[in-house]
């Protein structure tokens, strides 16, 4: 495997069209599994965990594993519905709109302090006299990304469940600024430093700041429960290859596989997805007009 | 205080520590730095450093920084990823010209800056924007804190703009469902802002010379105004704690005697812990005795470039952390552990110190720059660090003799051990590890481990160190040049002519070992016993003093307490397994925060309420919150 990976390299595959960084063949082969990964922060570190992962999963599966890199979440689904990835690892929201084109099957949700699920939550800065979702209107905001439950979607229906906004449209009108910041540590950062009023993120997302910073900064609101981070699995996937995958990657949360996880964006352990914990994300989604 | 290694990822624009007021003693995990953003804030760092290190400085560009991400370090990382020119500042690496240096890595950053902007703007989908967009962002980064201190405005500016930026790059959405388009007059706006600023700070043909360097702009600088810039620490340190963490062993805890009931003790303890005896880049960046000595032992990972030649040492002597004790020599050493400290005097890794007051004098004072501490102040830190207890180990008796439960091996190298040897001058091993003397013989002894620093040199004696618990304190010797025991025992055959076979080296290996071995030499975390809980309860006893200090209308000593222990236990909260339960944390800090706001303005019923207060919340919070 060639671990000399630039960002060039990938920007320069994906402008061709190819999605992928390592080779892959037009279409996937059962006697090889496929695993998207999506970049969290830098690709060649990421090179290094799947080449972890995947030796490990083939080891334990009987069926050779590979992983490749693609550009984002769009990539990802675009290679399962290709046939160049077999299984990807996706947030809740982009999972069931790959359900909805694609047919895509959840199989494994990420377990993270002890919970297949989490919330979004509306952070302001304690010293910034806001208290309520209403204090918000005129005032500018950072959410993490267009295509994010916790750090777009669900914080923002926390404002129409108040009664201050009544569709994704009416964001625009409400607030002062709306700004996509591009991740939940960019949002979080730019309230923390003032340069917005508020952000709406992972329930999680105030761990990313400074110690100092997270004393300053608290929470006004706090969605309904979403279904964590989630292992998808293309349509038509070999159903053997599927159980041994899953069965798989249940044994690393057995103590003598843990040590795997952080290879794999650091849950706590994995359970078996279940596709109807994902009713509220496929009912936000349609609300929002983006199931069609 | 302790701090387990958490997964904090702090990016953009964060520094370690703090410009001024109670700093924290919790060390912040940041997010990987970009190849060449990295080596650019490590030729800020070094330098700053008299004399600068010009290897390590031409390293940083070279090599990959320590425990980096990339697998190449900047230089080839440009290669790779970017058009922009690096022979002028090769050049100037290898002329060893500081400002040149300063000039062509600063234009660099700037360049590239551009660079990934104009990719942003040519990008063709929004995820290549975003990429584009996040590079720039990263490599701003080295210039970002130190554009807010020396120019808020400017800064804000500019963090808006990135705002702008990200925002508008669009959003590919999930096969063509919630595509946002890019808008590309907003791209173009929010660039102009940034390299607007660039190129009238960062770009321009000749820097005036900088005294001290740093990425303060242009514009500000030749103002001539002093710029309090945050002191950081370069990519690739790590202060963080040792983990596994070394367990604590205090003989009144052994004997059941509880620390709250021993005020000197507990303020001694608290006093280990607070970067508040420090000043300077120490106290800034929340370093204090048990950033080096994790819970009386050592940390193995401690590690600030320029300051330490490999993980676990530093030079406290060097240019860092106290330019007047800067003895301009590169001589860092392995931390030592400080465990059974009370019987392994003289102190100092060439005993220079017959007295561990005067040791610890010179470590508050000249090693880390603090003021001149108070007598009680020595009396509690000593009072502290003499209950540091040895590690219990089942493999020996108390007179340093093998127990039952020793391997054959080891009984065959205690043999060995015990054997005079010609090459020693007819002394055994035992003759300096004195078994039934905690194996040190308090004298020091060239033994030929140290380089003569001159021609003719007769400085090379070291104090000779116990070898109880160096199971757990690898690497050894006073620079940590052997990296196992079995490593030491090599170095000796082979220097001293000892004449050992193969099997001897083992057995001695072995007895080595044994005798620095330990039954539990970890802290053992569980659901019970949370690293938080660990710390809150250390926290809450330092506190404890308060008791006696209040009474005592103990200004300076109260004030201390408070600074150190407030912000700390605010910063530990991140920590918490239960983060729910953060704000009653938050709440505690502020009434410790209180007493010390009530101390300062003399009015010592608030101290006392609050210090109330504190105590009915800290019992509340100990039965739930975990």
């Amino acid at each position: 495997m060639n671990l000399l990976l630039t960002r060039r390299h990938l920007l320069a595959q994906s402008a061709a069209g190819a999605c992928a960084l390592l080779a892959v063949p037009a279409m996937a082969q059962t006697e090889t599994l496929r695993l998207a990964f999506i970049p969290q922060e830098n690709p060649q570190k990421l090179l290094g965990d799947i080449e972890a992962i995947t030796g490990w999963l083939s080891a334990e599966i009987g069926v050779e594993v590979e992983g490749f890199v693609t550009i984002d979440h769009a990539a990802a689904v675009e290679a399962l519905r290709n046939g160049d990835a077999d299984i990807s690892f996706m947030g809740a929201l982009p999972f069931v709109l790959a359900e909805a084109e694609i047919g895509a099957v959840p199989l494994l949700s990420e377990i993270y302090r002890g919970s297949p699920s989490y919330t979004g939550r509306v952070f302001v800065r304690r010293d910034s006299g806001i208290e309520t979702l209403a204090d918000l209107r005129g005032r500018d905001i950072a959410f993490a990304d267009p295509v994010s439950e916790s750090g777009y979607l669900y914080p923002l229906a926390e404002f129409e469940r108040a009664g201050l906004i009544a569709s994704l449209a009416d964001a625009d009108t409400f607030f002062g600024r709306m700004f996509f910041a591009g991740g939940y540590q960019q949002a979080m950062q730019a309230m923390a430093e003032g340069l917005v009023d508020a952000a709406g993120a992972s329930q999680f997302a105030d761990l990313l700041l400074s110690p100092d910073q997270q004393s300053q900064v608290t929470w006004i609101a706090e969605s309904e429960t979403i279904p964590s981070h989630v292992v998808i699995a293309r349509p038509g996937l070999d159903a053997e290859v599927q159980a041994s995958f899953v069965a798989a990657m249940l044994r690393l949360n057995e103590d003598e596989n843990s040590e795997m996880l952080r290879y794999l964006y650091g849950p706590d352990g994995y359970v078996t997805a279940d596709p109807t914990a994902f009713e509220g994300v496929r009912a936000m989604a349609s609300r929002y007009g983006l199931l069609r | 205080m302790f701090h387990k290694f958490s997964t904090l990822v702090i990016g953009v624009a964060l520094g370690a520590g703090l410009a001024s007021g109670p700093t924290s003693a919790t060390p912040v995990q940041e997010a990987p730095w970009i190849p060449e953003a990295a080596a650019y804030r490590l030729t800020l760092f070094l330098g700053n450093l008299t004399p600068v290190p010009w290897d390590e400085l031409e390293r940083a560009w070279f090599e990959p920084y320590h425990q980096s991400q990339f697998a190449q370090g900047a230089f080839q990382w440009l290669e790779a990823e970017s058009d922009v020119e690096t022979d002028q500042l090769i050049a100037a690496i290898a002329s060893e010209d500081r400002q040149a240096v300063f000039s062509e890595a600063t234009r660099l950053i700037a360049v590239r800056i551009n660079e990934e902007l104009d990719e942003a703007l040519a990008a063709e989908t929004p995820a290549a924007a975003q990429q584009a967009v996040g590079a720039a962002q990263e490599l701003y980064r080295a210039f970002a804190d130190h554009i807010a201190a020396a120019d808020p405005d400017a800064a804000r500016e500019i963090g808006l703009a990135w705002l702008e930026m990200a925002s508008a790059t669009g959003s590919a959405g999930v096969l063509g469902v919630a595509v946002v388009q890019p808008d590309r007059d907003a791209m173009q706006a929010s660039r102009a802002v940034i390299s607007d600023y660039l190129a009238a700070n960062y770009l321009i043909h000749s820097f005036a010379p900088r005294d001290t360097l740093s990425a303060v702009p242009e514009t500000v600088a030749l103002g001539g105004h002093a710029v309090a810039i945050p002191v950081t620490l370069p990519p690739g340190s790590d202060i963080f704690d040792q983990d596994p963490l070394p367990r604590l062993v205090l003989g009144f805890e052994e004997q059941g005697i509880d620390e709250t009931d021993l005020p000197l003790i507990a303020y001694g303890d608290m006093l280990f812990d607070s970067p508040e005896i420090f000043s300077g880049p120490a106290r800034e960046l929340g370093i204090a005795c048990s950033s080096c000595h994790n819970r009386s032992d050592i940390n193995q990972r401690f590690f600030i470039p320029g300051a330490s030649h490999q993980p676990g040492a530093v030079d406290v002597d060097g240019a860092f952390f106290n330019p007047m004790f800067n003895d301009r020599r590169d001589d860092p050493i392995d931390i030592p552990s400080l465990r059974g400290l009370r019987f392994t005097g003289p102190y100092g890794r060439d005993g220079r110190f017959a007295s561990l007051r005067d040791f610890t004098r010179n470590v508050i004072v000249n090693e880390f720059a603090g003021a001149e501490p108070t007598p009680f102040m020595l009396d509690a830190i000593v009072a502290y660090m003499t209950e540091f207890d040895f590690l219990p180990n089942s493999l020996l008796t108390g007179d340093g003799q093998l127990t039952a439960a020793a391997s054959e091996a080891a009984r065959q190298g205690e043999e060995i051990f015990n054997r005079p040897f010609d090459g020693l001058g007819g002394r055994s091993c035992a003759s300096c590890h004195v078994p039934d003397g905690n194996f040190l013989d308090r004298q020091a002894h060239d033994i030929g481990s140290v380089a003569p620093a001159y021609q003719d040199a007769r400085a090379g004696a070291l104090d000779t160190p116990t070898l109880l618990g160096t199971v757990y304190t690898a690497p050894y010797f006073h620079d940590g040049s052997l990296p196992t025991l079995a490593a030491v025992v090599d170095w000796f055959d082979d220097t001293n002519a000892l004449g050992l076979s193969g099997a001897e080296r083992d057995d001695l290996t072995a007895y080595l070992e044994a005798v620095g071995a330990a039954d539990e030499p970890y802290e053992q975390f569980d659901d019970e016993n949370t690293p938080f809980r660990l710390a809150f309860a250390e926290l809450t006893t330092f506190a404890s003093t308060l008791d006696t200090l209040l009474l005592r209308r103990d200004i300076h000593h109260i004030l201390l307490l408070t600074d150190s222990v407030a912000s700390d236990l605010a910063a530990d909260a991140g920590t918490m397994a239960n983060l729910s339960a953060r704000p009653e944390v938050y709440s505690l800090a502020a009434h410790l925060a209180e007493v010390g706001t009530a101390v300062r303005a003399g009015d010592w019923p608030a101290a006392e309420a609050s210090w109330a207060a504190f105590q009915g919340e800290a019992q509340a919070i100990e039965e739930r919150a975990f």
